[in-house]
């Protein structure tokens, strides 16, 4: 019994002593971590849209970030939008899935609020009371340069071949790939890995929305004419690589060899959200014009 | 009781060659086979392991007198994990690309047993410094079997060696697979101790001659 006390009394003095070592590193960190990650998905977006410690990015160019939630009311479902509006903040929108408008609301958040995510959920509840659930579905960043659109940014995840593949996928306003980014993934290094490579992924650049959605992985070698010319971006002149694409960009995707299945994933997740995004922006652009708000993109 | 060691260098040699964790005492098996897939990654899980059996092995050994027998399992675990949760929250906040690289094998860190085995054999047993310097043996010898299996894979398998292109072609892709571990580990095993048979062959020699 006197053992079974002081056993009890040792670990949880041990646990206690690692959770304040823990506790107290993590105070530390939190913060730096956190600046980390944003200025991690900065670059890439800058990356996506072609802009590099060489060529920065002008001044006037700014990200408005739309954010897509699902709701639950007791019975029935349905989406709502978050969007920046010219004043600095947010106006939320619900709609039903079909793109049918029901109400909107003001939410007193300014964008750099609206970055964190448990503050922006704290905020939309006090707005949309208790009984409503939501959830966080995605966002989408609508890059402007002096109030006229540049590009969507999508932060996306789909399946790959053994987990969750995340990407960033940028599209020009008429829904033109302008670049592609991997932010995650766990594939086999050297065979699904290679999707990180340039050589697969700008081959998704400069596609048209006609030309994503009939999209297939053929399982050809990658030309080598082609493949130089994917790598190595800057050596050429915009008419040679204008030239090159014209001859070896088609519908279709080179696979990767070895890994046709995550080529395969790849190609379907961004047919996918191209699919997607063109019909929901469609859908906010109409609302936003039809029912007058004052929307900063 | 005997002493164990006759001096700290014989300590860290121990490590690194007699009692290499991977390839004599076979510990450790699922991360050597797992992540050793290119050189860096060897090298970083390296580090990192270096730094938690050296900062386990030293916090057991001050501890060890307080530490229940009966719960000393339990309560090495606890120490171990305290440890890579400190070293996983430093390098995601202050080295990102580091942490980028490794991801998810810095928590594996808890579960290996070649620290647990460490802490259990040694450090419970063994005064602060020796302890300190055992680890840090210990953990400069899985590096290195892990900075030579990943060696080996990345050569053949992608034809690089720190993400850099050495080599024309892939040889054989084969080796990137998690199988190809085994059979690496298994080689370097047997060069081990075709080595230490050589050694012996060569005491015998001279206490004949």
């Amino acid at each position: 019994m006197r053992d079974f006390v002081r056993i009890i009394i040792g670990l949880t003095i041990a646990c206690v002593m690692s959770a304040l070592i823990m506790g107290t590193v993590f105070m530390f960190t939190i913060k730096a971590k956190k600046h980390n990650q944003y200025m991690e998905f900065k670059e890439a977006m800058y990356g996506v849209l072609g802009y590099t410690h060489e060529r920065p990015a002008p001044k006037s160019l700014k990200f408005h970030e739309v954010y897509r939630y699902i709701l639950h009311e007791p019975n029935k479902n349905y989406m709502g939008y978050m969007i920046p509006t010219k004043d600095g903040k947010y106006c939320f929108v619900a709609l039903t899935f079909d793109g049918k408008f029901l109400y909107k609301k003001k939410v007193n958040l300014s964008e750099e609020e609206a970055r964190d995510d448990s503050v922006r959920d704290k905020a939309l509840s006090k707005v949309l009371g208790p009984s409503i659930k939501f959830f966080y579905a995605n966002k989408t960043i609508v890059a402007t340069n002096n109030g006229k659109r540049v590009a969507y940014l999508l932060p996306r995840s789909f399946p790959g071949f053994k987990t969750t593949i995340k990407v960033l996928l940028a599209l020009r306003p008429d829904y033109t790939i302008k670049g592609l980014e991997i932010l995650e993934e766990e594939e086999d290094p050297g065979l699904g890995g290679e999707i990180k490579r340039k050589y697969f992924k700008n081959q998704f650049k400069g596609l048209t929305y006609d030309e994503v959605l009939k999209l297939k992985v053929i399982k050809k070698p990658l030309p080598e004419e082609y493949r130089k010319c994917l790598e190595e971006e800057e050596k050429f002149t915009k008419e040679e690589i204008e030239k090159i694409r014209a001859k070896y960009q088609d519908a279709h995707i080179y696979a990767l060899t070895g890994a046709t299945i995550t080529s395969t994933c790849v190609t379907n997740g961004i047919k996918n959200i191209v699919k997607k995004f063109a019909y929901r922006i469609k859908v906010l652009d109409r609302i936003i014009k039809n029912y007058k708000i004052n929307a900063a993109i | 009781m005997p002493k164990r060691y006759k001096s700290y260098s014989e300590l860290i040699l121990n490590g690194l060659f007699k009692e290499n964790p991977i390839f004599r005492l076979a510990l450790s098996m699922c991360p050597a086979v797992g992540i050793s897939t290119t050189l860096m990654n060897g090298f970083l899980l390296g580090i990192a392991v270096l730094f938690v059996q050296v900062a386990s092995s030293f916090t057991v050994s001050v501890l060890k007198n307080f530490i229940h027998p009966k719960i000393r399992i339990p309560t090495y675990t606890l120490v171990i994990a305290t440890w890579v949760t400190v070293i996983d929250l430093t390098l995601s906040a202050f080295f990102p690309t580091a942490y980028k690289a490794m991801g998810i094998f810095i928590r594996l860190i808890v579960t290996f047993s070649i620290i647990l085995m460490r802490l259990e054999v040694f450090a419970a047993r063994e005064p602060v410094l020796p302890s300190v310097v055992d680890g840090f043996g210990m953990g400069l010898g899985f590096m290195f079997g892990m900075m030579t299996l990943g060696f080996i894979r990345e050569l053949l398998g992608a034809g690089q060696l720190f993400g850099h292109q050495v080599l024309p072609v892939k040889p054989l892709l084969f080796f990137i697979l998690p199988v190809a571990g085994f059979f690496c580990v298994g080689f370097m095993m047997a060069v081990f101790n075709y080595v230490e048979y050589l050694f012996k062959k060569a005491r015998e020699k001279r206490i004949k001659g």
